[in-house]
C-alpha cells in the first residue's frame, strides 16, 4: 500500500552544509508522525522538501507515491500546511483571510462552514470580524488551523503547531489533531516539544544533525513514554 | 484565471498602500491631462485671435499704397502650427520650438530664428503632461506597486503558506501582478480616454497611445519581475529598482543627449539671424551690383531688371533681403540637417531607454516632435516663397500698381 508521505534516503545540502543526511520514513494514512528534534536538526527542512520549497540533494520525497520533484503542484494540492507562527493578513479579519486563502487553494466555503471550523479551533465569535493585527499569537494560529481544516486535504503538515498557544489551547489542539487522524488524515508534525509529541503522535522520529537517530511507537493504545523519548532527545540513549 | 483575478481585485481593494498609489496615479493623470487640454485650448484661442487680428491688420496695412514694394513691406502674415487633437497629451517640442510667426516679405531666416529663445523656462524644467507621466512617473508607481509582492510576504513569513496553498506560484503572483498592472494602466488611461473624446482624438490614435502606455508598463513589469526574483529584503529590492529607474529614465537619456549633441553640432538660431542681418545691413553700403548679381543668379528671369540706377529702389531692397537669406542658406541647411540627424540618432537611442521611447512615441503621435516643428518651419519657408513668387513678377517689371490684385495674395496653409 502506498504511503501518503514518504522520505527515501533524503539528503539536503545547503550552502555546503549537510542539513539532512539519508533520512527515511513513511507516514501511513490516518497516522500522526512527529519529527522531534532541537533547533537546526533539520525538522522544518524535511517539511519544506515535501512542499517542494527545497530540492533534495539526494534521495527523494514522495506524496501519495509520486515524487514531489516531478509534480510539485499535485503534492501541494494534497497538503494543508501550517507553518510555525503562521502569519495571515493583519489588515483582514478571520473571514476575509479564510475566504482569500481558500480561494487561493481553489476551494470555497460558506459562512456556516467557516464558522464551524472556527468553532472547532475555539476562536471566539466576537473576534472573527476583527482584523488579525489585533489578535494574539494564539488566535492567529487558531485561524490558520481553521484554514487547514477547511481545506480538507488528505495530508496535514504542521510546523511547531502549538508554538504560542496556551496550555488549554494546546490540549484542544491535540484533541483536534487526533480527531483528524481518526478521520483518515495523514499528519506529519515537526516539533521540539517532547511532551506534546508523545501526547499526540502515533510515532515519534528523533532527528539530530540531519539524521534520523531514533524512532518510538505507541503500543497497544498506550501513549509513547515521554521519559524514554526525553532521555533520547537529551542524548542519554536511543531506543 | 477570472476567479483568481476577482480574488486579487478584492485583495487589492483592502491594501491601503496599493490603493494610495493607484489613487495618486489617477489624480496625476487627471492633472496632466487637464494641463494639456487647457494649454492646447489656450494655443487654439491665441491662433484664432491672431488670425482675426492678422486679417484686419493686413487689410488696413494694404490700403493707400502706390507701389508693390511698400504694400509688401507693410503687410504681415500670420503663420502657425495648430496643435493636433492629441497635442494635449504631449506638448513635446512645442514648448521649446516656436509654433507661430508673423512674417513679411523681408529676409525670412531672421524672422524665423529671432524667436528661438522663447519658452526657455519650459526647456529647462519640462512640462508635466501625460507623456511625461506615462514615460517617467508611471514606471515609478509600478515599481512601488510591484517591488515587494514576494519580498513583503517573505518578510511577513507568509510566503511559503501562500505558495503551498496556491499549489503553483503562477496561481498567486501572476494574477496579483496582473491586477496591479491592469489597475494602474486603467487609472492612468481613463482620463486620457475622456480627454480624447472631448478633444475629438481619433480612436486609432487613442488606441496607439494606450498600447504605448501598456507596452511601457509591461516592459517595466518585466524589469521588476526579474529584479524581484532576487532573494533580498524589500528595501534592497526597492533601492535596486529605483537605481534602475534612475539609470534608464535619467542617466541613459542624459548621456545619449550629450553624446548626440557632441557628435552633431548645431549652429544656434542667433548665428543664422546675425549672418542674415549682417548681409542685409552690409548691402546698404555695397555697390548695387554686389546685391543684384547673386539675386539674378537665383532668379535669372529678372536679369533684365537687375540694373538699378536709382539711389534707392524697392527691387534692390527686396533683392538684398533675398540675398540675406541666400547667404544664410548654407547655415540654415546645416542647422536643419543636424537637427534631423540628432532626431534620427535620438530615435535609435530611445530603444535603450523606455522613458525616452514613450516620450518620443507620444510626441510623434501628437505631432509635437522635432520633425513636426521642422515641417512647420518648412511650411513658413514655402509660404514665404509663395509671397515672393506673387510679388516679384509684379515688382521687378514695375507693373502698374493695382490694389485689386492683392486679393490674390497667397494665404498661409498650416502643415497637416
Amino acid at each position: 500500500m502506498t504511503s501518503p508521505l514518504e522520505a527515501r534516503s533524503l539528503s539536503l545540502v545547503r550552502e555546503g552544509n549537510a542539513v539532512l543526511d539519508g533520512v527515511s520514513f513513511a507516514v501511513q494514512q490516518g497516522e500522526i508522525f512527529a519529527l522531534l528534534g532541537g533547533n537546526g536538526a533539520g525538522k522544518s527542512s524535511t517539511l519544506l522538501t515535501f512542499l517542494g520549497f527545497l530540492e533534495p540533494s539526494g534521495g527523494e520525497v514522495l506524496v501519495n507515491g509520486a515524487s514531489v520533484s516531478s509534480d510539485v503542484a499535485a503534492a501541494r494540492n494534497a497538503i494543508a500546511y501550517l507553518p510555525e507562527a503562521a502569519s495571515l493578513y493583519g489588515h483582514m479579519n478571520a473571514y476575509e483571510n479564510l475566504d482569500y486563502f481558500l480561494d487561493l487553494a481553489g476551494k470555497s466555503a460558506g459562512r456556516s462552514e467557516i464558522d464551524a471550523a472556527l468553532e472547532r479551533v475555539a476562536l471566539p465569535p466576537e473576534a472573527r470580524t476583527r482584523r488579525l493585527h489585533s489578535y494574539s499569537k494564539g488566535m492567529r494560529q487558531k485561524t490558520a488551523i481553521a484554514l487547514a481544516l477547511l481545506r480538507e486535504t488528505p495530508i496535514l503538515l504542521l510546523d511547531e503547531p502549538t508554538s504560542g498557544l496556551d496550555p488549554v489551547a494546546i490540549d484542544e489542539f491535540h484533541d483536534l489533531v487526533k480527531a483528524l487522524a481518526t478521520g483518515g488524515q495523514t499528519i506529519l508534525m515537526v516539533t521540539h516539544d517532547v511532551y506534546g509529541a508523545c501526547q499526540v503522535a502515533d510515532r515519534v522520529g528523533l532527528i539530530r544533525d540531519g539524521k534520523l537517530v531514533g524512532s518510538f511507537a505507541a503500543e497497544d493504545g498506550e501513549r509513547i513514554d515521554t521519559e524514554t523519548v526525553h532521555a533520547a532527545f537529551a542524548g542519554r540513549g536511543v531506543a | 484565471m477570472a476567479k483568481s483575478l476577482s480574488r486579487e481585485i478584492r485583495f487589492l481593494s483592502k491594501d491601503k498602500g496599493a490603493v494610495f498609489w493607484l489613487a495618486l496615479a489617477f489624480t496625476l493623470s487627471v492633472i496632466a491631462v487637464s494641463f494639456g487640454v487647457s494649454e492646447v485650448r489656450e494655443q487654439r484661442e491665441t491662433i484664432a485671435t491672431l488670425l482675426e487680428e492678422d486679417a484686419l491688420d493686413r487689410a488696413s496695412a494694404l490700403e493707400g499704397h502706390e507701389e508693390w514694394g511698400s504694400a509688401a513691406y507693410y503687410a504681415f502674415h500670420f503663420t502657425y502650427a495648430p496643435p493636433s487633437d492629441f497635442a494635449f497629451a504631449s506638448m513635446g517640442q512645442r514648448d521649446t520650438a516656436p509654433w507661430k510667426h508673423r512674417v513679411r516679405m523681408l529676409a525670412l531666416e531672421g524672422q524665423i530664428h529671432e524667436a528661438d529663445t522663447r519658452n526657455a523656462n519650459f526647456g529647462l524644467v519640462g512640462r508635466f503632461d501625460f507623456a511625461f507621466l506615462a514615460a517617467s512617473v508611471a514606471p515609478l508607481l509600478l515599481i512601488l506597486l510591484l517591488y515587494d509582492l514576494r519580498a513583503s510576504e517573505r518578510t511577513a513569513r507568509r510566503h511559503d503558506l501562500l505558495v503551498a496553498t496556491a499549489g503553483a506560484s503562477s496561481r498567486l503572483w501572476l494574477p496579483r501582478a496582473i491586477v496591479r498592472v491592469g489597475a494602474l494602466a486603467t487609472l492612468l488611461l481613463a482620463p486620457l480616454w475622456v480627454a480624447s473624446a472631448i478633444e475629438g482624438t481619433g480612436a486609432g490614435m487613442s488606441l496607439q497611445a494606450s498600447a504605448i502606455v501598456i507596452g511601457s508598463l509591461l516592459v517595466w513589469w518585466l524589469i521588476v519581475e526579474l529584479v524581484s526574483r532576487i532573494n533580498a529584503t524589500p528595501s534592497v529590492l526597492l533601492t535596486s529598482l529605483i537605481g534602475l529607474w534612475l539609470a534608464l529614465a535619467i542617466v541613459v537619456p542624459a548621456l545619449s543627449k550629450f553624446a548626440i549633441e557632441a557628435a552633431n553640432p548645431v549652429p544656434d538660431g542667433g548665428e543664422i539671424l546675425l549672418l542674415q542681418r549682417e548681409t542685409v545691413n552690409d548691402a546698404w553700403d555695397l555697390p548695387k551690383e554686389a546685391t543684384m548679381e547673386p539675386f539674378v543668379a537665383e532668379h535669372p528671369e529678372y536679369a533684365a531688371h537687375a540694373v538699378i540706377e536709382e539711389t534707392w529702389a524697392w527691387n534692390w531692397y527686396y533683392a538684398f533681403q533675398q540675398v540675406g537669406d541666400q547667404a544664410a542658406a548654407p547655415l540654415v541647411q546645416q542647422y536643419r540637417d543636424a537637427r534631423v540627424e540628432r532626431d534620427r540618432q535620438a530615435r535609435l537611442a530611445a530603444f535603450i531607454s523606455p522613458t525616452s521611447f514613450v516620450e518620443r512615441s507620444f510626441e510623434k503621435l501628437a505631432g509635437t516632435d522635432a520633425l513636426s516643428m521642422i515641417a512647420y518651419e518648412d511650411a513658413v519657408r514655402n509660404f514665404h516663397e509663395e509671397l515672393r513668387a506673387f510679388h516679384y513678377p509684379l515688382m521687378f517689371p514695375e507693373a502698374p500698381y493695382d490694389e485689386a490684385l492683392l486679393e490674390d495674395l497667397p494665404a498661409y496653409t498650416p502643415p497637416s
